[in-house]
């Protein structure tokens, strides 16, 4: 029922261990990711502005230049990890690119210099670090049991349940997901919109791309 | 899926080594401490991988090592920022620390032909077991020995000299997939390439640790 979950392969790149493949799946996930790195990176950065509460005042938060453009750099990379993530076809490299994904959102976030803000990006970056032994422990359950990592191959083979269910809470915990999303809520009332959006935008395509492995093993 | 005994008896006490960090990392509530914990947590992620004990999970070991070093270090780096912070808040000056110069004797008699052969033995194994060699060579001659001082355009030359040697490493390895036949070449460009490479980030970390030791900046 399940087969093919992707779609039909388009293509097969025969590289040593790792085989990377082509899904229509994989490869419009690819182009969206790209697309919103570069919308992302030509975005002009926003102002905030807070209502000052029960009274008709309004203060403006005016980021500096050098904020933006570490936050813009970030961007950019987390946009390559993400669509690296989506296009990937060995499952050690999809959790090494999520936990990148992981690290430069908290670079994203950490540019920002409020208390409130660094206690949040503390308490995810600390989530993020628990979740790399789910992540990387269902890679090697994997490795352990089926005897590879290539998801071509995987989907002939099975794996234990545990691996799969490691694999769910590392990519959660890793995204600041549900379970974990109170780590990451506060995180989003840093100034600086585009790059914000960044943070959500590959957490919902990375569980995206996991529910996908998750079918297919 | 027959797995074996050792790797099942392994496992068990991987999780339950987790577990115990999982535990502590719940009840502990000062911040440096949750760090110091999840940098435990890392450590089990590695014995998981380890634990598989392949060839390929031996190489995966390096960038899981890397990956949970770098969150660390960004969380570190966070948890410093967000502190410091603060107390600008609360008005607290605070104030470099200085470092007085520990002036160990040993530094100034020993001999420095020991520099030298190891210089000369990396240099022979290459590699990077050979540019670990090497650099421990140039750290001693450097650490002991070497007086001059180091402006910022011999740090940068000496930075492009390693970023250079690293993509000759990784033209190497191309080599070895694009065209095989030419694998004597692609090996001593890769080996080559990664001895200074390695050699190279050793001696600059090697005039930081001098400095440091004598107390300059």
């Amino acid at each position: 029922m399940l087969e093919g979950i992707g779609g039909e392969i388009l293509g097969v790149i025969r590289f040593g261990d790792i085989v990377p493949y082509i899904t229509p799946f994989t490869l419009s996930m690819f182009i969206l990711a790209l697309t919103l790195t570069v919308l992302l990176a030509l975005a002009k950065p926003e102002n905030q502005i807070l209502m000052v509460f029960g009274k008709d005042k309004y203060s403006l938060i005016k980021p500096t230049i050098e904020e933006m453009k570490f936050r813009r750099f970030m961007v950019i990379v987390c946009g390559l990890a993400l669509s690296g993530a989506m296009i990937t076809g060995d499952l050690f490299n999809f959790t090494l690119f999520v936990t990148l994904v992981g690290i430069t959102n908290i670079g994203i976030i950490a540019a920002v210099r409020r208390p409130y803000v660094l206690e949040a990006a503390f308490q995810y970056g600390l989530i993020c670090t628990l979740a790399s032994l789910p992540l990387f422990g269902a890679a090697a359950i994997v490795l352990g049991t089926a005897g590879t990592l290539s998801l071509h191959e995987l989907e002939t083979l099975s794996v234990l349940p545990m691996a799969k269910i490691l694999l769910a809470f590392g990519v959660a915990g890793e995204t600041g997901i549900a379970p974990f999303y109170a780590a990451k809520a506060e995180v989003f009332r840093a100034p600086g919109a585009p790059y914000i959006l960044m943070v959500h935008l590959s957490a919902i395509m990375v569980v995206i791309r996991t529910a996908e492995i998750l079918l297919l093993l | 899926m027959e797995l074996s005994e050792a790797y099942q008896f392994g496992m068990i006490i991987a999780m339950g080594a987790a577990f115990i960090t999982f535990l502590g990392f719940a009840r502990e509530k000062r911040d440096l401490h949750r760090l110091v914990i999840s940098d435990m947590v890392a450590g089990i992620t590695l014995v998981i991988v380890a634990i598989v004990g392949t060839d390929l999970a031996e190489c995966l070991i390096l960038p899981t090592l890397v990956v949970s070093v770098a969150e660390v270090l960004a969380i570190a780096e966070i948890l410093i920022h967000k502190e410091e912070l603060k107390l600008r808040e609360e008005g607290v000056i605070i104030s470099t620390p200085n470092y007085s110069p520990l002036g160990i004797e040993v530094f100034q008699s020993s001999s420095i032909i020991v520099a030298l052969i190891l210089i000369i033995y990396g240099a022979i194994l290459t590699g990077f077991t050979g540019g670990a060699v090497a650099g421990v060579g140039m750290v001693y001659y450097l650490l002991t020995r070497w007086d001059g001082k180091i402006t910022k355009d011999f740090w940068d030359g000496i930075s492009s000299v390693s970023g250079i040697a690293w993509t000759l490493w990784l033209v190497g390895f191309l080599l070895f997939f694009i065209v095989p036949e030419f694998w004597l070449f692609a090996l001593f460009l890769s080996g080559g390439g990664l001895v200074v490479k390695v050699a190279t980030k050793f001696g600059l970390i090697g005039i930081e640790g001098r400095d440091s030791m004598r107390g300059e900046s």
